[in-house]
C-alpha cells in the first residue's frame, strides 16, 4: 500500500481555527489526537471535513520507544480519533515520554541500540495492531545524545520501517536540529532511509540560542530548514508536508506566506 | 524479543528520566551540560502549562512563582495519568499548605483566587 497524496497542509490548533478555514490553498490538516474528542469534534475540523480536506490523526502520548508495552487505551483513543476523522494515517514519534511512573512531558529520545530497536520493532507492531489504518514513525529532535549508539539515527528508523511495514513522517526542522545540536549527517539519515516509505513531511520554526538549536514551532521557518525539505525533495517527491506552528501565532498573511514557501520548494 | 530487553531498556530510560525531572544524578556517558538546558526546558514547559491553567496563582505569587514552582516540581516529578489540571491543583495545594498564599480573603463577586 501506497502513501496517499496530502499536499500542502498546517497543522490544526483551535487557536488559529478560523485562520485555517480561511486560508487561500490548504490541502490537508494534522490534528493532535490527544486534545480531540472523538465524539465531540470542534466544529471547525468538521467544517473542513465537510469541504473533504483531510484529517490526519498525530499521537505524542503513546511513548512506543518506551520500555513497557503499548497501553491500549491510549492506543484505542488514537484509533478512535482516526475513525471520527476519517483520517487516511496517523502517525506518532521514535520517542519515549515515560520511565517509572513518570512523565516527562516531552519526547525524549531512544537509545539507538539493536535491544531498544527490538523493543520499538515490538510496540509499534502491537500498536499497529489496533490501528485502522496506516502509521507513520517521526524522527524528533533531541538535545541529547545516549552513548553506545549502534546505529545512526537514519539506520535506526529505516530498520524500523523496515521490519514493521509502517511509513515514515520525515521530520526536516528535527534533523536540522540534530544536525546542529548531535551531529546527524543530513545526508547520509535521508540516503539510508526507504522513501518510498514517505507519507509526508513536518516542517517547523525554530530559533538557534547560545549554541544550541531550539525547534520551537513558535518562530518562523529558517530558510536552512527549507534547504532541508530541498534536499529530501531532491530524492522523492513527498505526497504531503505540513507546516507546524505551535505558538506566538502569526498574522494569516505570514502563516499563507509560510505555505506558499514550502509549495516552492516542493514544486522547484 | 523476550522481556530482557525491555527491562534493560527500562533501567536505562528511568536512570535518565529521573536525571532530567527529579535532579539525581546523571548516568554515565550524557553530557552533563546537555542534561542541564533539557532538564531546564521540561521544567519550563511544565510551569508554562501550569501558570496557563491557574493565572491566579501567577497573579498572587508574582515573581515568587517561578521559584516556589521549580521547588515543587523538582521534589514531586509528574507521574503517568495525572493531568496537567491535576499536577496544577497538586502545585496549588502544596502552596497552601506550606503557607505561600495569602490568607483567604473575603470573597468578592468574580474573584478567581483560588487556594
Amino acid at each position: 500500500m501506497t502513501p496517499p497524496a496530502l499536499g500542502v497542509g498546517i497543522g490544526w490548533r483551535p487557536e488559529i481555527d478560523l485562520t485555517i478555514e480561511r486560508l487561500p490553498e490548504l490541502d490537508f490538516v494534522e490534528v493532535l489526537a490527544e486534545n480531540v474528542r472523538p465524539d465531540r469534534l470542534p466544529e471547525s475540523l468538521r467544517a473542513l471535513r465537510d469541504r473533504a480536506v483531510p484529517v490526519v490523526a498525530h499521537a505524542v502520548s503513546l511513548s512506543l520507544g518506551g520500555a513497557d508495552r503499548p497501553d491500549a487505551t491510549r492506543v484505542g483513543h488514537l484509533a478512535a480519533v482516526a475513525q471520527a476523522l476519517d483520517a487516511p494515517l496517523v502517525s506518532e514519534h521514535v520517542a519515549f515520554t515515560r520511565a517509572d511512573g513518570l512523565d516527562s512531558g516531552h519526547l525524549l529520545p531512544v537509545p539507538r541500540t539493536r535491544d531498544a530497536l527490538d523493543v520499538l520493532v515490538a510496540n509499534v507492531r502491537e500498536a499497529q495492531d489496533q490501528l485502522p489504518v496506516p502509521l507513520a514513525m517521526e524522527n524528533i529532535a533531541a538535545l541529547l545524545h545516549w552513548p553506545g549508539a549502534e546505529l545512526s539515527e537514519g539506520q535506526f528508523l529505516a530498520e524500523l520501517a523496515d521490519r514493521t511495514g509502517c511509513w515514515l513522517l520525515v521530520d526536516v526542522a528535527n534533523l536540522h536540529a540534530n544536525s546542529r545540536n548531535v551531529g546527524t549527517g543530513i545526508d547520509a539519515f535521508l540516503d539510508a532511509l526507504p522513501l518510498e516509505r514517505l507519507a509526508y513531511v513536518h516542517v517547523a520554526g525554530g530559533v538557534e540560542r547560545d549554541g544550541v538549536y531550539h525547534d520551537t514551532h513558535a518562530h518562523a521557518v529558517p530558510p536552512q530548514v527549507l534547504d532541508v525539505l530541498a534536499d529530501l525533495c531532491r530524492r522523492v517527491r513527498p505526497p504531503g508536508v505540513l507546516l507546524e506552528r505551535d505558538d506566538h501565532y502569526p498574522a494569516p498573511a505570514e502563516l499563507a506566506a509560510e505555505l506558499t514557501a514550502i509549495r516552492t520548494v516542493l514544486n522547484g | 524479543m523476550n522481556d530482557e530487553a525491555r527491562y534493560r531498556l527500562a533501567a536505562a530510560q528511568t536512570a535518565l528520566v529521573r536525571a532530567l525531572l527529579a535532579g539525581d544524578a546523571a548516568p554515565a556517558g550524557f553530557d552533563p551540560e546537555r542534561l542541564r538546558i533539557e532538564a531546564s526546558a521540561l521544567l519550563a514547559k511544565r510551569r508554562r502549562i501550569v501558570e496557563r491553567i491557574r493565572p491566579d496563582l501567577t497573579d498572587v505569587l508574582d515573581t515568587r512563582f517561578t521559584e516556589l514552582f521549580d521547588t515543587w516540581a523538582t521534589a514531586n516529578p509528574r507521574h503517568d495519568g495525572i493531568s496537567a489540571q491535576a499536577d496544577a491543583h497538586q502545585f496549588a495545594g502544596w502552596l497552601a499548605v506550606h503557607g505561600h498564599l495569602p490568607r483567604r480573603r473575603r470573597w468578592r463577586r468574580g474573584s478567581r483566587v483560588i487556594p
